[in-house]
């Protein structure tokens, strides 16, 4: 990007940018199940079941699975969202700027007061349900940042009109109520919140869903260019492959509350590996391409009861013995490449 | 050349919107025009942004909706004025639709199978509950789903491309000629998103349903559509055959439409 944005460039580079591959976010075999009881009826989901990953500085980390793959109730537990009854039951989130604790979900107030917003933001699917309809966008800017930009009334209305000026956005629209702007304006609102602050990490859940095809496209180069430029990690979570392909650098796939394949993402593309992964882009269709589309027969697990062993083996076409039995590791198969599956990883299981 | 099972005939609508003193008028549909034959299914799809006024178009074509200006026919039956019980029956007997989000189209509190047996009672040729039973299962046999599978069961212990696909089979039980579905496929997953537009093929192919597909997403319409219309601001702005107009799209906003598609198989365009 260039012309006004050009203006803002980051001064101070934050500590340990040296090191590239340095992961922000460490996720260490979490494992965050929801636990009803009702009329003396125990009910245990278990939406995420052992996930281990890392972020790291200075990239886009993409996150697909459809719905009841356990995505949404991953980054609640990692942005520490965690009511009852989801509980974390084992495991650890840690950030490279907040050492010394296992996860959001267990730092003490004050931690979590000093840590979000300034190192840890958020992006949501609905942007009108983020801003609050009584306030004009300016207040909502004064709620959020100004304890942690600090300055003059004065000083942060000028520092939030530059930072405007990023996404594009008039500084008319701070005196304007969310209901006046369109979607794409009040997604590039919440855009220009979750990074006022030049936080090191931003968690973006479906951020574009529901825009328009043609604003998706302006709103996620825009978050590209902004990542580029502070250098934040993204953890991006979609289950649309296309944006995948488009914007995110490494790519984990979960499926049935567990993660079952990790790459790369043009490597996912062009050589994914687990057999749930083949079909997911087996079955994306192209315009231009006329050959029919398979669907995958059966349907995605019930976590409540989910199936022994890998949690795929019910729907899937390599199916073998082993796999009813056991649960397949998460291994690197080729390097940077990490699946979990039997029929890929023979004789892995220890 | 028989009557057409469906005619719009420079079909408008226009919306008046704020109160005594200021009146402002919003064309939702602006002079629509199209037909669809009686004797070959086909699918027809529309293709449209937010405002673009597709669903204004599928909610006039349900009979939800009266045009203000033009006329709307189908099989005989002057959809803008329906009137009377008998011509309001045939008429929903004929025409079915299928709804964005499942979980807001079934009512939460009751059991799915009781939807279906209401409708075979009603529309289908059933008499008594066995046969409103067989009727209920042989239709979500159509769908790759058995009565068994629903029966008893709450729209919330479904998947929301089961759902769908019950959705589908309820509007299957009068023997429709025409579906309506108004995106029936944004609330799916991926991975079940082709698993319902490929029914849609099949219940083309098999039983000569035609279906009006609304929908925003370019790749599922390529896929199944036969004739598309791009719709911007309430006018049609490009139609035609389905693969030529997505191959090769003519006007600029087909083209911008086309461009923002983000397929895997030019990844990374946004980056750098």
């Amino acid at each position: 990007m260039s012309g006004p944005v050009a203006l803002h460039t980051p001064t101070t580079p934050v500590a340990g940018a040296a090191l590239a591959s340095d992961p922000v976010l460490r996720v260490n075999d979490i494992q965050a199940h929801f636990r009803t009881q009702h009329f003396g009826v125990s009910r245990e989901v278990r939406a995420v079941d052992g996930v281990t990953f890392d972020v790291r500085r200075n990239e886009i980390y993409g996150l697909a699975g459809e719905s009841s793959s356990g995505k949404t109730t991953l980054i609640k537990t990692i942005a520490g969202a965690i009511k009852p009854p989801l509980q974390v039951v084992g495991g650890s989130v840690q950030f490279s700027f907040m050492p010394g604790y296992p996860g959001l979900h267990a730092a003490p107030a004050a931690e979590v007061e000093r840590v979000r917003w300034r190192h840890l933001s958020y992006v949501m699917q609905g942007s009108m349900n983020v801003l609050n309809p009584m306030r004009r966008v300016i207040s909502t800017f004064q709620d959020f940042a100004w304890r942690h930009l600090g300055g003059s009334r004065k000083q942060f209305e000028e520092r939030v009109v530059a930072h405007l000026a990023r996404v594009r956005l008039d500084p008319a629209v701070l005196r304007a109520y969310p209901h006046e702007l369109s979607g794409g304006m009040r997604q590039r609102v919440t855009i220009a919140l979750a990074t006022i602050c030049k936080p090191d990490f931003i968690i973006a859940d479906e951020p574009t869903t529901a825009l328009d095809v043609i604003v998706q496209k302006d709103v996620l180069g825009m978050i590209r260019s902004i990542q580029q430029e502070m250098g934040s990690s993204v953890l991006f979570v979609t289950h649309d492959m296309g944006v995948h392909a488009h914007l995110t650098d490494r790519l984990g796939i979960m499926y049935g509350g567990r993660l079952v394949e990790e790459a790369p993402t043009p490597e996912i593309f062009s050589r994914p590996l687990h057999p749930y992964t083949v079909y997911l882009i087996g079955s994306l269709p192209r315009i231009g391409d006329d050959t029919p589309r398979k669907s995958l027969e059966g349907s995605p697990p019930n976590l409540a009861d989910p199936p022994t062993g890998c949690r795929f083996h019910p729907r899937c076409p390599l199916a073998m013995e082993v796999c009813a039995r056991q649960v397949p590791p998460m291994v690197e198969s080729l390097p940077g490449h990490r699946v979990a599956c039997h029929a890929v990883n023979p004789g892995a299981a220890a | 050349m028989s009557e057409p099972l469906l005619r719009l005939d420079h079909v408008s609508k226009t919306f008046a919107r704020g109160g005594f003193f200021s009146r402002r008028r919003i064309e939702a549909v602006k002079d629509l025009s199209f037909t669809i034959a009686a004797d070959k299914a086909e699918i027809f799809t529309i293709i449209g942004e937010s405002g673009s006024g597709k669903s204004t178009t599928a909610r006039m074509i349900l009979g939800i909706e009266r045009p203000t200006g033009g006329s709307l026919q189908f099989d005989g039956l002057d959809v803008g004025a329906l009137n009377g019980h008998a011509d309001r029956m045939r008429f929903m007997h004929a025409v079915q639709p299928i709804f964005q989000n499942p979980f807001e189209a079934f009512n939460p509190l009751k059991q799915l199978d009781r939807y279906l047996f209401l409708t075979a009672r009603r529309f289908g040729a059933a008499r008594d509950q066995a046969e409103a039973e067989r009727l209920a299962d042989e239709a979500l046999r159509k769908v790759g789903l058995s009565l068994a599978e629903a029966k008893g069961r709450f729209p919330h212990e479904l998947s929301g491309g089961q759902l769908q696909r019950v959705a589908i089979a309820r509007a299957l039980l009068s023997n429709p000629k025409l579906i309506v579905a108004d995106e029936p496929v944004s609330m799916v997953d991926a991975s079940l998103r082709m698993a319902i537009v490929n029914l849609f093929k099949a219940l083309r192919d098999e039983l000569g349903i035609s279906i009006i597909y609304i929908t925003h997403d370019l790749a599922t319409a390529y896929s199944i559509s036969d004739r598309i219309i791009i719709m911007q601001k309430g006018e049609v702005v490009e139609a035609g055959d389905a693969r030529a107009v997505l191959a090769a799209p003519q006007h600029p906003y087909s083209r911008q439409l086309r461009e923002a598609v983000l397929t895997p198989d030019s990844p990374r365009a946004l980056a750098s």
